[in-house]
């Protein structure tokens, strides 16, 4: 019980456990995990990382106009990528035959989705071209 | 003329708990004469998940989510089954990297329980206190897998990342604090009154109860039974680091907390003789293949017995995958040890299984 005064009055002079965020930023470290980046232009359109993507948060849908005039992308696809599906594993980086050139990750993080953008609608059309209907998806009308 | 029970619920909220769980006890005057349990309020599919939405080699991932807690060792259980049905060996690196991630998880997840225990005795200081130093621990397993609670850190065929000459500098570091603080706790728990009244000679579960009600993890340990998978297996180097079995006699409250004390005692001395003794080579090896087969792996999770089994048809779609956790297996003997005791002392004595329902009916 003395002892327990003692210590809980020491306790009164030390400095708090907690950081005093927003006044101070939390130390942001190299090795986070952060979203993913691609390169268009390095890409050879594998689609490896499509595969291998455990939530599906990358997509390659047909386009009509190819995003850029890269040879290797020859059925006109575009890359899209779903940052608030992304769990943000790497195993892309890890499939990708060019990291680091073409896909790599970064220790940005991802701001938070409002209503206004819409992203689940977006995503939706974009797997609905794809050809992967989920449960919330609807077909784009024509 | 018939006895006069009333029946009490505690959960399925409830202020003492972190998840959902409903018991219902029957009690005579203060005394607790009956109980029925009732666990599957956060039933997510995860099972029916695994073997028709995802392909074998996402469900690592997808199994790491079950529990926040426990995420390594769901993710290893299940990685190590798809690598014995797909004939894969790893590195040694990458075995080491493995069980130190796993004994990180087992610190954190201790010490996250022993606060819990304390907040539900009336503690609400040395609640704060754990939780605080608590972090120290999290911040390692941050800087190593580079995510703070899911940490996806293996994959089939070794681990994500490795650990850098400065990163093991700060493991070292951090783990030396929480060793100093741990014997702090460990005094305070041995010594503290108000902690032993709550504490000693208080949700006892006896030898015999432990072997009839097939109590696993730190309840059956503290209870003088001997069970633990890390003795029994061989894919991780449990015999290399010192892995030493904790028992203590008395199965009380007390008794499940020193369990716990001293792992994390042992946890943090294997650690650092990973960290100093790490082999060299390669973190990951390719491996190519569908799984054919199946298979059993046990794994002990800081809870107890993980056991995962996995069928596997030659194809990139699994067809079964079972999940059998710890506190499931765990209720019988929660149920026994509940009889004959205070209503009043509930709360702690559901605090010190360190129950983890989200596993349960995942």
């Amino acid at each position: 019980m003395f002892t327990s005064l003692i210590k809980s009055f020491l306790n009164l002079f030390k400095k708090p456990q907690t950081l005093a965020y927003p006044a101070n930023a939390k130390p942001k470290e190299e090795s986070y995990r952060g979203l993913i980046e691609y390169n268009e232009a390095e890409c050879i359109y594998c689609l490896k990382c499509e595969k291998a993507c455990p939530p599906g948060a990358i997509l390659f849908p047909p386009v009509d106009k190819p995003p850029s005039d890269n040879e290797k992308n020859k059925k006109s696809l575009k890359y899209e990528y779903n940052p608030w599906l992304c769990i943000y594993c790497g195993e892309c980086v890890r499939a990708c035959p060019k990291p680091n050139e073409a896909l790599w990750q970064s220790a940005k993080k991802q701001s938070v989705a409002v209503a206004e953008e819409n992203v689940n609608g977006m995503w939706d059309a974009i797997e609905a071209r794809k050809g992967i209907f989920t449960k919330n998806s609807s077909v784009p009308k024509e | 003329m018939s006895r006069k029970t009333i029946n009490i619920p505690l959960g399925a909220q409830h202020i003492s708990l972190l998840e959902p769980v409903r018991f219902k006890f029957e009690c005579e005057n203060e005394k607790i004469v009956g109980v029925d349990s009732d666990v599957g309020f956060v039933h997510r599919g995860v099972e029916r998940a695994c073997t028709t939405k995802f392909k074998f080699d996402a469900v690592g991932y997808v199994v790491a989510r079950i529990c926040g807690l426990c995420a390594i060792t769901h993710s290893l259980a299940y990685t190590v089954a798809a690598e014995n049905l797909l004939g894969a060996q790893v590195t040694a690196k990458a075995a080491y990297l493995r069980t130190l991630l796993l004994e990180l998880d087992r610190i954190h997840s201790h010490m996250l329980c022993l606060s819990h225990t304390c907040e539900n005795a009336g503690f609400e200081a040395m609640f704060m206190q754990i939780m605080g130093d608590r972090e120290l621990v999290m911040e390692i397993q941050e800087l190593i897998s580079g995510n703070r609670v899911q940490f996806d850190y293996i994959c089939i065929g070794g681990v994500n990342r490795d650990i850098t000459a400065e990163l093991g500098k700060k493991i070292l570091e951090n783990l030396t604090l929480v060793e100093k603080k741990v014997r702090e706790y460990k005094d305070e728990f041995l010594n503290n009154w108000s902690l032993s009244l709550k504490f000693k000679g208080v949700g006892a579960l006896s030898l015999e109860d432990a072997y009839r009600f097939n109590a696993i993890g730190p309840l059956a340990r503290a209870a003088g039974l001997q069970t633990d998978v890390r003795n029994e297996m061989s894919y991780l180097p449990y015999k290399e680091i010192g892995f030493v079995m904790q028992m203590q006699e008395s199965g009380d409250i007390h008794a499940r907390n020193m369990v716990r004390l001293d792992e994390i005692q042992n946890s943090i001395e294997m650690c650092r003789n990973i960290v100093n003794g790490l082999p060299e080579g390669e973190i990951i090896t390719k491996i190519k293949g569908k799984p054919q087969g199946e298979t059993i792996v046990r794994y002990e999770a800081p809870r107890g017995e993980l056991m995962y089994y996995v069928k596997g048809n030659g194809s990139a779609m699994l067809d079964r995958v079972r999940i059998k956790t710890p506190t499931f297996s765990s209720i019988p003997a929660f149920s026994e040890i509940f009889l004959g005791q205070e209503y009043a002392d509930a709360p702690a004595i559901l605090a010190s299984f360190d129950p983890c329902l989200s596993c349960t009916a995942k």
